[in-house]
């Protein structure tokens, strides 16, 4: 429904103008208060800077012992990284079974995924921590990555997908006497692109934002992503506001930096959920 | 779906060994559904009836509904069930109203779009911890700058996270700013599904922009709204992040402390296991009656 014409109708305009600096304005002030000294941000007279300084940002990358940043970073990316990997492969292959190879009691999983797909994680947040004591993985990125991986949403996602992909393709390729997994990687895999892209980008960012999981899940300091890390660094150093923005700057820049590279097709993921 | 889509076994092999292959698909995601996400949920009934408390010496002990039973005594856990649903009646509407208006306001754009959509989209990337520490200073009643505002206008101050009247409302707020970036976009799409024939016709019947919106846009829009609606509300009684980080106490008179807040203190820092679990039993079971109720609603609306 693009109306034509070259002007911006008003009243919409405006609304988004407001709108638009709501959203962007406490980012813009967190940042800025990063870069001011301590007494700066205590007595405020204004918004920006009258001394800039890095000394915050120094004071957090150059105490790694005190404030692990670069190891939180780097569990979150490995966490992330892992998941993504893992939910691609099994939810591919699965959906793959259930809608094309159809084996006996394929519509009984596909039922049992779908009437599990609305359960809240939260509500199964205790016996899994009770679980994964059970198999001595409390505290490993493991406690993360494999239940991040065990949910219905991405084969169910996946399953819808490959149901569209026109079957004379695979036909053809079983006639050139292909199997299976060979059908699978070559052909079904490479039209799956843009599904694959759009899972992919959920799972990682839900992985990267989450935040109870890692809470209940994770022990040790070293061992924590950056959520968590940032939470118990504000909770310790409550009173260092500059020091504690400094830290929130940095842990956003990498999303930010993804955001901008990928703009066009997280926001087209975003788009399709409720569409399909 | 039906039996003949099936792939037909490869000659001289029998159909078991065909299925084989196929299970062997399965196979992965299947073991990991199993044991992270039905084996979870079968446990989580199971220790909802054991006095289950990982600090107490006894072991876990069969205890029936006494679980359930303190629940529905537990002044905590009335409050808490009440704080989770003042939260959801005032940001489920909030969040949806304003997404909806962004949806409007964007769609009706020629040019620029795409920058506001991304400068709303923006908040939703920033983890909850970077939300809460920043809020949390926005909030404060001595350093906030809203109470700076305030002051400067003569006004006087809220205390914003301190007033049992204004703790769930600023936690509302900061929720709308975070996390609205994301059905905006979803309801945008599904305007711009809708064929501009359709508003065209209408136009020429004379039709005025409120009745297009009342004849054409919203019931077009339904499902997706009811889509957005539903994910809210599950997204919304799972309410845990904002209000731990904004006022780990609970807030002033635990009035900020919801269900899943609850059942975490109950469970990672009392250990009480047992309880926890039936706690979040009887929270699966409210999703499930809200979620049913509404689309119950929204449907027969239609």
């Amino acid at each position: 429904m693009k109306p034509d014409g070259k002007h911006n109708p008003l009243w919409p305009e405006i609304w988004l103008i407001l709108s638009g600096l709501a959203a962007v304005a406490p980012l813009l002030l967190l940042v800025v208060t990063a870069f001011k000294p301590e007494a700066e941000v205590l007595n405020f007279e204004a918004v920006l800077p009258r001394e800039w300084t890095w000394s915050n940002f120094v004071r957090i990358l150059g105490t790694p012992e005190e404030i692990p940043m670069g190891r939180w970073f780097f569990n979150s990316v490995f966490i992330a990284s892992a998941t993504t990997l893992v939910v691609l492969a099994v939810s591919s292959l699965a959906a793959y079974a259930l809608v094309r190879l159809r084996p006996p009691g394929s519509g009984v999983v596909l039922g049992v995924l779908v009437a599990t797909m609305m359960i809240p994680g939260q509500v199964l947040l205790v016996p899994l921590y009770l679980i994964l004591n059970q198999i001595g993985w409390i505290d490993t990125p493991m406690a993360l990555i494999f239940p991040g991986a065990a949910g219905a949403f991405g084969t169910f996602l996946l399953s819808q997908f490959f149901r569209a992909i026109p079957r004379e393709l695979e036909e053809a390729a079983v006639i050139d006497g292909c199997g299976r997994l060979s059908i699978f990687i070559h052909i079904v895999l490479p039209l799956a692109r843009p599904a694959l892209a759009t899972l992919a980008i959920f799972t990682f960012m839900g992985t990267w934002n989450d935040f109870s999981g890692p809470l209940v899940l994770l022990d040790s300091i070293r061992n924590y992503t950056l959520p968590v890390g940032i939470a118990l660094f504000q909770s310790s150093y409550a009173s260092e506001y500059g020091l504690t923005f400094a830290a929130s700057v940095l842990s956003t820049i990498p999303v930010l930096v993804v955001f901008l590279v990928f703009q066009r097709h997280i926001i087209q993921s975003v788009a399709m959920t409720g569409i399909k | 779906m039906s039996g003949h889509s099936q792939a037909a076994p490869a000659p001289g092999r029998h159909p078991w060994r065909q299925w084989l292959g196929d299970y062997a698909f399965l196979a992965p995601f299947l073991a990991l559904f199993f044991a992270f996400t039905l084996l979870p949920l079968a446990y989580g009934m199971g220790m909802s009836l054991f006095r289950w408390e990982s600090l107490s010496p006894l072991p876990p002990e069969f205890s029936g509904l006494a679980n359930y039973r303190e629940a529905v005594g537990d002044a905590y856990f009335r409050s808490a069930l009440r704080a989770t649903l003042w939260f959801t009646v005032l940001s489920l509407p909030l969040t949806l109203l304003v997404a909806l208006g962004l949806a409007l306001a964007l769609a009706a754009l020629r040019r620029r779009s795409g920058l506001y959509r991304a400068l709303i989209y923006l908040p939703t990337l920033v983890n909850v911890a970077v939300a809460g520490i920043l809020w949390r200073w926005l909030y404060s009643t001595e350093l906030g700058l809203f109470n700076r505002v305030l002051r400067g206008l003569g006004l006087g101050e809220i205390g914003w996270l301190t007033d049992a009247t204004w703790a769930m409302p600023s936690i509302v707020l900061m929720t709308l700013w975070w996390q609205v970036g994301a059905p905006t976009i979803v309801l945008l799409a599904a305007l711009y599904q809708i064929p501009g024939d359709y508003y065209e016709a209408a136009r020429i019947d004379g039709a005025g922009a409120w009745s297009r919106f009342r004849h054409i846009t919203l019931p077009l829009l339904r499902p997706v709204l009811l889509f957005a609606v539903v994910m809210n509300l599950i997204g919304s009684f799972q309410v845990f992040g904002q209000t731990y980080l904004l006022t780990p106490d609970g807030g002033p008179g635990r009035t900020t402390l919801t269900l899943v807040q609850y059942i975490y203190e109950v469970s990672f820092e009392n250990f009480r296991l047992g309880y926890g679990a039936a706690m979040s039993a009887l929270l699966f079971v409210i999703i499930a009656v809200a979620v049913l109720f509404q689309l119950r609603v929204l449907r027969h609306e239609s």
